[in-house]
């Protein structure tokens, strides 16, 4: 197997660190309704350097990378249908009563 | 012994395949844990969506230094443990351990913080479960937004937990000298395991700390 260089690691190590204290920095500025996003935007992109850089992904072999597709692949299912629901609901549904 | 004539399991060809084979079965497990936790953001963000005063003022309550000071441990954890991995193939079996031993205790260190938050928590009488005195007339939300909050961190924590063991008995193995060149492949796959503790809370840590405010 191929191998992720050590200075690569290093480097990936600073930007991790560095898009933390930005986005903890960005979390004392206002931004309304762009903080999840733009906090959740950084996060994905920790996550990615995370996943390909330290996780090897970006050098392992297709089946691998295939798995994790897989993945995202009901994770978009999931999520997507959940907002589909949530976003269309005219009012919230009851609370349960039990019976008396 | 050299990498071509590595002893390997008898149903392999070779070494190579065993690790890749050992490797594609971490990948799938990690595959069913992003629906785990994927499901449990998707109820966050819909319950958001629901309660967004709520939710805005919990993650307001939150210590947001002490959850970015995790954040922190965890990316250097997932730093050491990657180099690791790299000095065990390179022969280095030493330095391997004393970074896998790091990496533990970036773990406890990780632990102990989230210990004072709960403890914290508790003290002031925020329960999972909406239980507790703090709750009494706030808004139903925050119950919700703290029931989360112990069930995403609590099921983080327990993964935390295993992480750790994993680690310390991969890091037994190399002290006995059972883990060497050629054989590295399962440290690879306790590193991987650990690196998806560190995705996860990449995740946890903005929804429960850095986003205050009702949107």
């Amino acid at each position: 197997m191929k191998s992720i260089s050590q200075r690569t690691t290093f480097l990936t190590l600073l930007a991790l660190l560095g898009l933390t204290l930005g986005s903890f920095a960005l979390s004392y500025v206002h931004l309304g309704r762009w903080s999840i996003p733009v906090a959740l935007g950084i996060a994905a992109l920790k996550a990615t350097l995370v996943i390909t850089i330290f996780m090897e992904l970006a050098v392992e072999k297709l089946t691998v990378k295939l798995s994790l597709v897989a993945g995202f692949v009901f994770v978009f299912l999931l999520v997507g249908l959940m907002a589909a629901d949530v976003a269309t609901r005219a009012a919230a549904p009851l609370l349960p009563h039990p019976p008396s | 012994m050299s990498e071509g004539t590595a002893a390997h399991l008898e149903h392999f060809q070779d070494l190579e395949r065993q690790a890749h084979a050992a490797r594609l079965g971490i990948w799938v497990f990690l595959a069913s844990e992003l629906l785990l936790f994927a499901g449990l953001f998707a109820l966050y963000g819909a319950y958001r969506v629901h309660y967004p005063e709520a939710f805005g003022w919990g993650v307001d309550h939150n210590v947001r230094v002490l959850g970015t000071l995790n954040t922190a441990i965890l990316i250097c954890s997932s730093y050491a443990v990657a180099t690791s991995v790299h000095m065990l193939r390179k022969g280095r079996a030493k330095l391997a351990a004393g970074l896998l031993g790091f990496t533990l205790a970036c773990g406890a260190t990780f632990l102990v913080i989230k210990g004072f938050e709960y403890a914290a928590h508790f003290r002031e009488g925020v329960f999972p479960g909406g239980h507790g005195a703090f709750f009494h007339g706030k808004p139903e939300g925050l119950k919700v937004f703290y029931t989360l909050y112990f069930l995403m961190t609590g099921l983080h924590g327990i993964h935390v937990i295993v992480g750790m063991g994993i680690l310390a008995w991969l890091l037994s193995r190399i002290l006995r000298g059972q883990l060497a060149v050629p054989h590295t492949h399962p440290l690879d796959i306790g590193a991987v395991y650990w690196h998806l503790i560190d995705v996860v809370w990449i995740f946890l840590w903005p929804i429960f700390y850095l986003t205050p405010g009702a949107l």
